[in-house]
């Protein structure tokens, strides 16, 4: 049976013509310095309707809902909202037009009652005073309705994460919401919590509320989806009604070329161990040990916190180590703070760039140098061969930049990750730990940082990466390591089959 | 996208002139010459003669604003550096006084009196550091609380009163050159000696450059091996080498040890170095543009003096340029942003 594109207002029509368009977007166009997210992009949702987008990381997913939410205004196109064209979306005339977005975060306040949640900014009552038992009845009605039985009274801040994604979501149901946009809802799920969520949608729909839903997890949208549309590097590449769509074609649209889902990555050959960390304790971890061996990836697994990036803090000295030894290349040594890290030939990736990798107001040469400066103890440093330096990994990294003196803030996500290796490249270490290295990344500039890793491990050096990307973690690693708790659970090297339902078996400790 | 020869291109063509443009210092620079210019023809028109620029009245400027400038170096480290400290306008008067003390009425000779006086500034500007960078609380209220410290030690030292003294600190007063009426004194080139110091150590140093990465983004100076711990304690007392400097200029150029001497100072020096394009927020700024803002903020005193505005008014209308010269700044910062997005 055909996939039938049904971008176009009149293919939607033909094919489903007793459905009502609530939402109309033609010829979307949208940039940011240095990347060009959308290049005429059309989307239309039908009222009452469960409207699943897949797409990878950097897709332009978050775009789109920013654009529809009314935080990034488009540079050109039209968007029709209940078949009338508007301008100037602010977040405010997006949620006045009943748009509302449930983000990946919470928005909660976690010190106040579930219902004075669901009613801030919105209070019931008689002009200035409020109504706590209207709005405490309220709540009790529409929880109800969306089959929870949290209590208004309890205090947002002790619910777990599902729990407040359901008052997030009853919120926006008092709000009389006419489309709901979430957006990677169940990220830190369990599968009770997930089941929860995906029946609270199928009420929503039957309620008349068209829910435009943004998940990882393919087997939600299958659960879920009237139809779906898959996006990659900006573009539309299909909408499908539900039944057209099998899991193959979904994975295919979603991949496209075969970069980074599938990145085939050089062999490399395995030297002698390079760095060893036994028995290491300390904030969020319990007794990990790890080896690597030069031109070696050691991929380290696991679910949002599972200690993984505690346990990158404790090895770079971030963080205070309760115990452990860490040998390199056999010999002792002591690692009490980053610059212990640094001068021992360590380099951190850090998983949040912007906040502890860049100094974002400043020039690319002054980023790229810094932390080479703790490798000597020569007072002095020149500009002239700041600058050189910087041009050079500039160069070799290919960063997209007018020059080396442009402020960081101005580069794209890619363009600033490779600021931050040529920062650690300055420094000539040998032991790379990268953590999530290529989060935001567009799928280009992700093969490049990829082919950057592979030049470290034919230069003999060793990397330790961490990722929630599973088929970029599978497709670079020698080894993978899974933690859960702060433990290390379970070691799956190459031939051992390191296949997706094995790591995750070992991170979620399901017995399956 | 630019290509990479292209790059280059552009970059060798756009020479002197474009790097002035883009320069952070060009707008406070602009501010500092229009004003000059602009006091110039209004004297000019209003009197007939031109004092302003007379070598008398340049002397006068460079002296006035020689201790402004000699805490503003201090100053302007601190707050690149992600700081910011209140207390040195009562600590000069501290100091100030404390000195005056220590020589008329305990007797103390000048060497010893200026040792002690460095230990003490020093010592008090590193405590201050290290309550700051060891706690997460703000350098605002720490310092805030040092201000009232000091101004209670001032009373104590002094009872109220001046402490007056004849003949002491002589060769800070010295004449080191004169050329008729253009008199250079040892102020002003302490103030250019040590300006020109601390411009070669930010450029040159390691030390220099780490103080922006500091306060541009702490976390990502201490991945980078810095211990920002001891680099702020370190930043702190620096500035309190220069604040017992300017405290002892000052000192001896007054003659007198007043409580009230140093009252104010703080806002003054913070407002040049604001002016002079460093930012509150840290991270950003630079040596001479604190020297462009002492100066900008000195001759606008000085001009309306010799303008004879009333005092009342100068208040106004200071304030009113204080204001006008950092909204110039914005909007040039502005455009600087907006061409290299462009660009990039």
């Amino acid at each position: 049976m055909p996939a039938e594109v049904t971008s176009e207002k009149e293919g939607a029509e033909k094919m489903a013509p007793e459905q009502e368009l609530i939402l109309e977007m033609k010829g979307i166009r949208k940039s940011f310095p240095g990347v060009d997210v959308f290049t005429g992009f059309d989307f239309d949702l039908r009222k009452g309707e469960v409207h699943c987008i897949c797409g990878e990381n950097g897709a332009g997913k978050s775009t789109l809902i920013k654009i529809l939410s009314g935080a990034h205004t488009p540079d050109g196109g039209e968007i029709k909202i209940y078949g009338k064209k508007v301008d100037n979306l602010t977040p405010r005339t997006a949620m006045k037009m009943g748009i509302q977005t449930i983000y990946q975060e919470h928005a909660l306040y976690p010190l106040l009652p579930v219902f004075e949640n669901l009613f801030a900014g919105n209070e019931l009552g008689r002009g200035p005073i409020v109504s706590r038992s209207a709005m405490v009845e309220k709540s009790r009605e529409v929880l109800k309705c969306l089959n929870s039985d949290i209590s208004p009274y309890e205090i947002v801040g002790n619910l777990g994460s599902g729990e407040q994604k359901t008052v997030e979501i009853a919120r926006a149901f008092i709000q009389e919401s006419k489309i709901m946009i979430l957006d990677e809802p169940t990220a830190s799920f369990s599968q009770k919590e997930t089941d929860h969520l995906l029946g609270l949608i199928k009420v929503l729909s039957r309620e008349g509320i068209s829910i435009i839903y943004i998940s990882h997890h393919l087997d939600e949208v299958f659960k879920i989806a009237d139809r779906v549309t898959v996006i990659r590097d900006g573009q539309k590449i299909n909408t499908y009604e539900i039944a057209d769509l099998t899991e193959q074609q979904l994975i295919k649209d979603m991949v496209g070329r075969d970069v980074s889902a599938f990145y085939q990555r050089e062999c490399c050959t395995i030297g002698d161990v390079m760095y060893e960390a036994i028995d290491v304790s300390g904030k969020g971890v319990t007794h990990a040990s790890l080896m690597v061996r030069s031109g070696e990836i050691l991929g380290i697994a696991g679910m949002v916190g599972s200690g993984r990036t505690e346990l990158a803090e404790l090895l770079f000295g971030v963080q205070p180590m309760d115990t452990g030894t860490i040998r390199i290349r056999g010999k002792k040594v002591n690692i009490r703070t980053p610059l212990d890290a640094i001068v021992n030939k360590m380099c951190f990736i850090t998983e949040d760039r912007q906040s502890s990798g860049l100094f974002l107001i400043h020039s690319i040469v002054k980023n790229a140098v810094i932390a080479s400066y703790a490798k000597s103890k020569m007072p002095f440093a020149r500009p002239s061969d700041d600058v050189k330096l910087a041009q050079k990994y500039v160069k070799a990294m290919n960063v997209v930049t007018p020059s080396v003196e442009q402020k960081v803030v101005f580069l794209s996500g890619g363009n600033q990750q490779k600021v931050v290796l040529a920062k650690w490249f300055a420094t000539m270490g040998d032991i790379f730990i990268f953590d999530e290295p290529t989060r935001g990344i567009d799928v280009g500039a992700k093969e490049e940082i990829y082919k950057i890793m592979t030049g470290l491990l034919k230069d003999g050096k060793c990397i330790i990466m961490i990722s929630s990307d599973m088929p970029e973690l599978i497709a670079m690693s020698d080894r993978i390591m899974v933690m859960r708790e702060g433990k290390m659970v379970a070691e799956v090297s190459r031939k051992d089959e390191i296949c997706e339902e094995n790591i995750l078996n070992y991170s979620i400790g399901g017995g399956v | 996208m630019m290509t990479l020869e292209n790059k280059e291109n552009t970059m060798s063509r756009s020479g002197f002139a474009r790097r002035m443009r883009q320069h952070e210092n060009t707008p406070i620079l602009l501010v500092l010459i229009v004003m000059i210019v602009v006091v110039v023809i209004v004297e000019f028109f209003l009197k007939g003669r031109v004092n302003f620029l007379s070598g008398m009245n340049i002397s006068n400027v460079l002296l006035q604003v020689s201790v402004t400038g000699i805490f503003a170096l201090g100053m302007t480290m601190v707050m690149i550096s992600g700081g910011i400290d209140l207390s040195i306008g009562n600590m000069l008067s501290f100091l100030g006084t404390g000195m005056a003390y220590l020589m008329k009425t305990a007797k103390w000779g000048e060497t010893e009196t200026i040792l002690i006086a460095l230990v003490v500034g020093i010592g008090l500007q590193l405590l201050m550091g290290l309550i700051i960078s060891r706690t997460k609380i703000e350098p605002f209220i720490i310092s805030l609380g040092f201000m009232s410290i000091y101004r209670g030690f001032t009373y104590l030292i002094t009872n109220g009163r001046e402490i007056t003294i004849i003949g002491k600190l002589e060769f800070l007063q010295a004449v080191v050159f004169r050329i008729n009426k253009f008199v250079v004194t040892v102020p002003i080139v302490l103030f250019i000696v040590l300006t020109i110091i601390v411009a070669l150590v930010i450029k040159y140093t390691k030390f220099g450059r780490r103080v922006y990465a500091v306060g541009g983004n702490e976390n990502a100076a201490y991945l980078a091996g810095i211990n920002v711990k001891n680099f702020k304690l370190l930043i702190y007392g620096i500035n309190g080498l220069f604040v017992t400097i300017a405290s002892m200029t000052l000192l001896a150029r007054l003659g007198t040890g007043a409580p009230v001497m140093g009252f104010g100072k703080e806002i003054e020096v913070i407002a040049a170095v604001v002016v002079g394009g460093t930012a509150m927020s840290g991270g950003k700024g630079n040596v001479w543009g604190a020297v462009f803002g002492v100066l900008v903020l000195g001759i606008i005193s000085n001009a309306l003096n010799i303008l004879g505005v009333s005092p009342h008014y100068q208040f106004i209308i200071s304030g009113l340029l204080i204001i006008f010269a950092v909204v110039v700044g914005y909007y040039s910062g502005l455009r600087t942003v907006k061409r290299s997005v462009k660009k990039a």
